[in-house]
């Protein structure tokens, strides 16, 4: 028989296995947790009727059912999708407009042939701008935001711009980075402007992606709205905490309902936008 | 004068690190003709070709285009007037339709609020029609650039150089990429077109066949140095000969 060797997968597959079983051996033993205690009669009791009171079980008139509740969720819904939009839309434009100058290749003058001496200054600046904007989670945006402005959509518009900018600004520059050179250039050496190019050769050429990552953005931004809202930014996010806090249940399953339509909206779009572009 | 020099070359030099790939080359081409660059991979004749394109700058010596410095020619809008290029057939923007490529000649005139109409509302229409009329694609006006095949790509930038309309045509591999039916499509395309529009052609290729069979002249570069500069016919087989074969001697 061959002894086994000691080789790099066993040795990690016994390493692994030591581990696993150390952090168990610490975790009840060195912190003296108790499994049991997760399994308490208590806990399915709470677990059975919070889940209960999902479904509406045993509830007299539950929020599903109730005509005012739905028409009072579906206009939350409407301005959860304004918000999204707004969102999306604010962030889409300023992206457009300083995606150019932050793009390595412009920058450099390799795309369209012509390099200014603030090319780099306004490629730094910018880049600089983008990672500052995402690094700086939805969350704390909305939180500075509403800070200052009073709570609504439109702060909560402005505080997912704002994270998202960043985001945009980073993949749809690094798509112009990524483009095939030759046809630019080839613009660029029959007499096409910095401009002309960017609509020619480049806008084409990068639309199909860019169009993805916007719509797929947007999808994000609609579900970050729950976010937000919990801070007070409005939409189905301020209701689902308000909801939440004085036990509504059915409340809870109306506007989880309402976020899965929203879903299936932005779906849809997106895929028909898609065929479109194609 | 009645055939004068539109393009004269100067002593130019130019290295890339440590590699030479041109030194000390002179030569003009008059208006009208037909000039051939050969030689062996690696001899210059793309970067002789992207400096006449001014898209590089020789490290010495100096080009005169109709007389003038290359250097008074910075604005791209007068440059594409006197100089147009056509490389491989990529140089196309494939995501667009045939009409706007071809109407993409004409951007040096545009302002840009006429550029953007054209991609709605195609600009100026009858000139590119005429022109894919005139390079056989009558009825691919409207299909996605992508869509067509390699020599349809390149008559399709030839069509973009008949709406330019620049005095000098540089033709970097025009044929390439190509299979030897559609490569001499193209190439008879290319040449009869500058004759009739009275351009003077300055291409590279790297069949010799193509070369004398479509053009009046060839020059032949080797390790960055003029090696010939003949008339197509006088040109023989010897020295062809020897400039392909003395640079495997040299590896």
């Amino acid at each position: 028989m061959r002894k086994p060797k000691l080789d790099f997968i066993n040795f990690s597959v016994i390493l692994s296995l030591l581990i696993i079983a150390g952090s168990w051996f610490y975790i009840i033993v060195g912190q003296n947790a108790s499994l049991t205690a997760l399994f308490t009669g208590k806990n399915l009791e709470y677990a059975a009727k919070f889940f209960k009171g999902l479904f509406g079980v045993g509830v007299e008139d539950p929020a599903f059912t109730n005509r005012d509740s739905w028409s009072s969720a579906l206009s939350l819904t409407l301005d959860t999708l304004q918000m999204s939009i707004m969102a999306i839309g604010f962030a889409t434009v300023t992206m457009f407009l300083t995606v150019i100058p932050a793009t390595r290749t412009v920058a450099n003058g390799s795309l369209t042939l012509s390099k200014k001496r603030y090319s780099w200054i306004s490629y730094g600046l910018i880049r600089v701008s983008y990672v500052f904007s995402r690094a700086i989670p939805e969350l704390v945006w909305a939180m500075v935001i509403i800070f200052i402005f009073k709570p609504g959509i439109l702060p909560g518009a402005i505080a997912l711009a704002l994270h998202n900018f960043g985001i945009l600004g980073k993949l749809c520059a690094e798509v112009i980075e990524d483009l095939d050179k030759r046809p630019a250039r080839n613009l660029a050496s029959s007499g096409a402007s910095k401009w002309q190019i960017l609509m020619y050769a480049v806008l084409p050429a990068v639309m199909p992606q860019y169009l993805t990552y916007i719509l797929y953005r947007w999808e994000v931004i609609m579900r970050t709205t729950i976010v937000v809202g919990f801070v007070g930014a409005g939409g189905l996010g301020q209701q689902f905490k308000m909801s939440m806090s004085f036990f509504h249940y059915t409340d809870i399953t109306l506007l989880l309902i309402c976020y899965i339509v929203l879903v299936f909206i932005a779906d849809y779009v997106s895929e028909k936008s898609r065929n479109f572009v194609k | 004068m009645s055939n004068p020099e539109i393009l004269d070359i100067n002593q130019i030099s130019k290295h890339f690190e440590r590699k030479v790939a041109l030194s000390s080359l002179s030569f003009s081409v008059k208006k009208g003709e037909r000039v051939a660059l050969i030689g062996p991979s690696g001899a210059g004749k793309t970067t002789l070709l992207n400096i006449l394109a001014s898209v590089i700058e020789p490290d010495e010596g100096q080009v005169f285009l109709d007389g003038e410095p290359m250097q008074e020619y910075a604005d791209r809008k007068k440059f594409a007037k006197k100089i147009g290029i056509i490389r491989q057939q990529f140089d196309l923007v494939g995501q667009l339709p045939v009409i706007h490529n071809v109407l993409a000649g004409k951007l040096a005139d545009w302002g840009f609020a006429k550029s953007i109409l054209s991609l709605l509302i195609p600009q100026e229409k009858e000139a590119a029609i005429r022109s894919l009329e005139r390079v056989g694609l009558p009825d691919k006006v409207y299909e996605r650039t992508a869509n067509l095949s390699g020599g349809e790509q390149q008559r399709v930038a030839l069509a973009r150089l008949l709406v330019q309309s620049p005095q000098i045509v540089l033709a970097d591999e025009p044929v390439a990429s190509l299979d030897p039916a559609r490569a001499e499509d193209v190439l008879f395309m290319l040449t009869k077109l500058a004759a009739e529009e009275n351009q003077t052609l300055i291409a590279s290729l790297h069949s010799i066949d193509y070369a004398r069979k479509y053009f009046d002249r060839l020059i032949a570069l080797k390790d960055g140095v003029l090696f010939f500069d003949l008339e197509a016919d006088k040109v023989t087989d010897e020295q062809l000969k020897e400039l392909y074969q003395l640079k495997e001697l040299v590896r």
